[in-house]
């Protein structure tokens, strides 16, 4: 069963990509009418899906390069949409003020703005690429979301950028090929690496730095190649949203974008390009598709406190089971031990109401499920945490040996002992 | 006794036979505030021999070994390898010039495979660019194999061929610690440092080792030096041994030497009263 869904995922998310290259741009310009079961293979009809296509190609790029710095060389990095934000300023800034320059236009220009905001970023990360040669772990996370703080504030407060409103920035190109091909050469670049014996000084330094560096591993360099790379295709995918957007405000590279970057590589499974770009589609679409499921049956969700207790229930006892049944360890109370947490939180507010005799009308609340997403949003990736701690993938790579082995653990061939 | 050997041990400098020495300490002198870890040591290890480094818990055998290779730098005195002073030089600078080291606590790269784990020491010879492995381009992918094969006949030296695509975590302890002798030999180093490489072994594993480690000497014209405990081991194996009290040389010479050396016996089981 695990194998055909992840075999469905990479399927999927392979004809995303591939179609976002060629063509999907074309489609949603020329508002070719596309029925409904081609909607539900996620292609872009219209605005509103080609936004979230385009943003998933971006996050793709983000999470891709954020798992160069993170999961391969294992520097702790937590202000990855500060990248993201420097590349798209300086692109939206430069194109704003100077467009046309040198007889530069359209799609070369683009390139131009790619290239700047790739290099603008990738200063950036030389420049915070240089105190992870001192710090590790918690403390270059602290220092990394410091620098991510200090840029969003300093946009924020220079009002030739637009200050807290944003900028507009004024051509604007909505090439979806485009970012998925930024995106595609990100993954490129990154699978490349650990192809070749080039990509093991990087594993080496995550692993264990005083023995690459015993090794002859030049750790200083390792490291500084790893932010320098990783930062300049977040500033290059920065560039592409601002000029997709066309406008940008500081609220854009928050903190949380960050932080949803990080949780896409972490998700997906630290150091696994492949899981990487899985959790970054995901997650992109997530929550849009929670959005639709209010839509999908058209009433407002009805909960009551004995529901959201059988609900929180069914789901601890799902997980533990799911849990035994993917990889047989003991049955482990510990599964259950978020419900009961929950479950207590509820038994106590319930006290509560009864002591203070409040209106049972309390109890019963309306919500909607479009209300309610960023909370599914968030429980969902709790669940797939609890499942697999280790992330989607792991270590491990999209790989035929590697489909084959799990299919073998699931599915052991009779006479070969389990 | 002791006294004349010690002397052997320090060598006039400016003689000719400076030259001659891969390693030479001289004086090195090692504090942590008022703790002094190694006091005034010198001692030279000649073009094919294997060195035994001795002495109780504490005496500052493995911070030797870390002032050699670069993780400390002592606070006088010299390290010279191969007549060039190395001391303050960057560890990876001082693995590239030739020397390599395996670890008291074993520290291989846990995640990577065996053979990945030899690679990243053989990798120090690649010569193809960063910029060519993100390309993926023909040079670096033969680089890439080349190293690959380069490490693979290593792995067969020590008999881990069989084991080379298991991750190195998963390794019984004993291959564990040969893996970490193929790996520093990956680097094709002058010098081979072994930090207690016979820790936690049954004899038989211990005599396999021995015989191993003669052989990279014998076959591989390496020079070695080590610590270890395991005192049959040190006395069958090593040509010349010096012994570490609190910091400080105590005696030097061949195994029979330092095995009656009043001073040793008295740093191993206290003076008589």
């Amino acid at each position: 069963m695990k194998t055909w869904l992840i075999l469905l995922i990479r399927v999927v998310s392979i004809v995303i990509g591939v179609s976002a290259c060629f063509g999907i741009d074309w489609m949603s310009h020329n508002q070719v009418a596309v029925g409904p079961g081609l909607h539900f293979a996620i292609l872009p009809t219209n605005e509103y899906i080609s936004r979230i296509f385009a943003l998933a190609g971006l996050y793709v790029t983000l999470a891709v390069s954020l798992n160069l710095i993170n999961g391969i060389t294992g520097q702790f990095s937590v202000g990855h949409a500060a990248f993201y934000q420097i590349g798209a300023y300086l692109a939206g800034f430069v194109s704003l003020t100077y467009y046309g320059f040198m007889g530069l236009t359209g799609l070369p220009w683009l390139l131009a703005m790619m290239v700047l905001g790739g290099l603008g970023a990738g200063v950036a990360g030389f420049v915070v690429g240089l105190p992870s040669l001192r710090l590790r772990g918690d403390y270059l996370a602290i220092v990394t979301l410091g620098f991510g703080e200090i840029i969003r504030i300093i946009v924020q407060n220079v009002d030739k950028l637009g200050g807290a409103y944003g900028l507009n920035v004024s051509p604007k190109f909505q090439m979806i090929w485009l970012i998925w091909l930024l995106a595609f050469v990100c993954i490129a670049v990154c699978r490349n690496l650990l192809r070749t014996a080039h990509g093991l000084p990087f594993l080496a330094v995550r692993e264990d730095e005083v023995a690459a560096a015993a090794m002859g591993v030049n750790v200083t360099k390792v490291k500084v190649v790893a932010f320098i790379v990783g930062s300049t295709f977040a500033g290059a995918a920065g560039a592409l949203l601002a000029h997709y957007e066309g406008f940008i405000n500081p609220g854009t590279f928050a903190m949380d974008v960050s932080f949803i970057i990080l949780t896409m590589v972490v998700l997906g499974g630290s150091g696994s390009i492949t899981g990487a770009t899985v959790a970054a589609i995901l997650l992109s679409w997530l929550p849009e598709f929670l959005r639709g499921v209010k839509n999908a049956d058209g009433s407002a969700l009805m909960l009551s406190d004995s529901s959201i207790i059988a609900a929180l229930l069914a789901t601890g006892i799902g997980v533990a089971l799911i849990k035994r049944f993917l990889d047989r360890p003991p049955f482990k109370w510990r599964y259950l031990a978020v419900t009961g947490c929950f479950l207590g939180a509820l038994v106590l507010k319930l006290v509560i109401q009864r002591l203070l005799n409040l209106s049972p009308a309390l109890s019963v609340a309306h919500i909607e499920a479009g209300q309610i997403r960023m909370v599914i949003f968030a429980v969902t990736l709790i669940v797939i945490m609890l499942l697999r701690p280790q992330g989607i993938f792991g270590h491990h790579e999209f790989s035929l040996a590697w489909v084959k082995g799990i299919w073998r653990r699931l599915f052991p061939r009779r006479g070969v002992s389990a | 006794m002791g006294e004349g050997h010690l002397a052997s041990a320090f060598p006039a400098t400016g003689s000719l036979r400076v030259s001659a020495a891969v390693l030479e300490v001289k004086a090195a002198t090692l504090r942590f505030g008022g703790l002094v870890a190694v006091n005034n040591v010198s001692f030279k290890l000649d073009r094919g021999d294997l060195f035994g480094l001795i002495g109780p818990n504490g005496a500052g055998k493995t911070t030797c070994f870390n002032l050699i290779t670069g993780m400390y730098s002592p606070t006088s005195g010299e390290v010279m390898f191969q007549g060039k002073a190395i001391q303050g030089s960057a560890p990876s600078r001082i693995a590239r010039m030739g020397i390599s080291r395996t670890f008291q606590n074993i520290r291989l790269f846990g995640a990577l495979s065996v053979l990945e784990n030899v690679v990243v020491g053989g990798f120090l010879r690649h010569k193809t660019s960063l910029f060519s492995a993100f390309m993926y381009l023909p040079g670096c992918m033969r680089e890439t194999a080349h190293l690959r094969t380069e490490a693979m006949e290593l792995l067969k030296v020590l008999d881990l061929q069989d084991v080379a695509t298991v991750r190195a975590a998963d390794l019984p302890y004993g291959k564990q610690r040969r893996l970490e002798i193929a790996r520093a030999m990956a680097t094709q180093p002058d010098l081979l440092l072994l930090d207690e490489p016979a820790a936690g072994m049954n004899p038989q594993e211990s005599e396999d080792l021995l015989r191993t480690v003669r052989r990279i000497r014998d076959d591989f014209g390496k020079t070695v030096l080590l610590i270890e405990h395991d005192m049959k081991f040190v006395m069958n194996l090593c040509e010349k041994i010096l012994v570490l009290d609190h910091g400080e040389a105590i005696a030097y010479g061949g195994p029979a030497d330092v095995r009656s050396d009043p001073r040793v016996i008295a740093a191993y089981l206290g003076e008589p009263d």
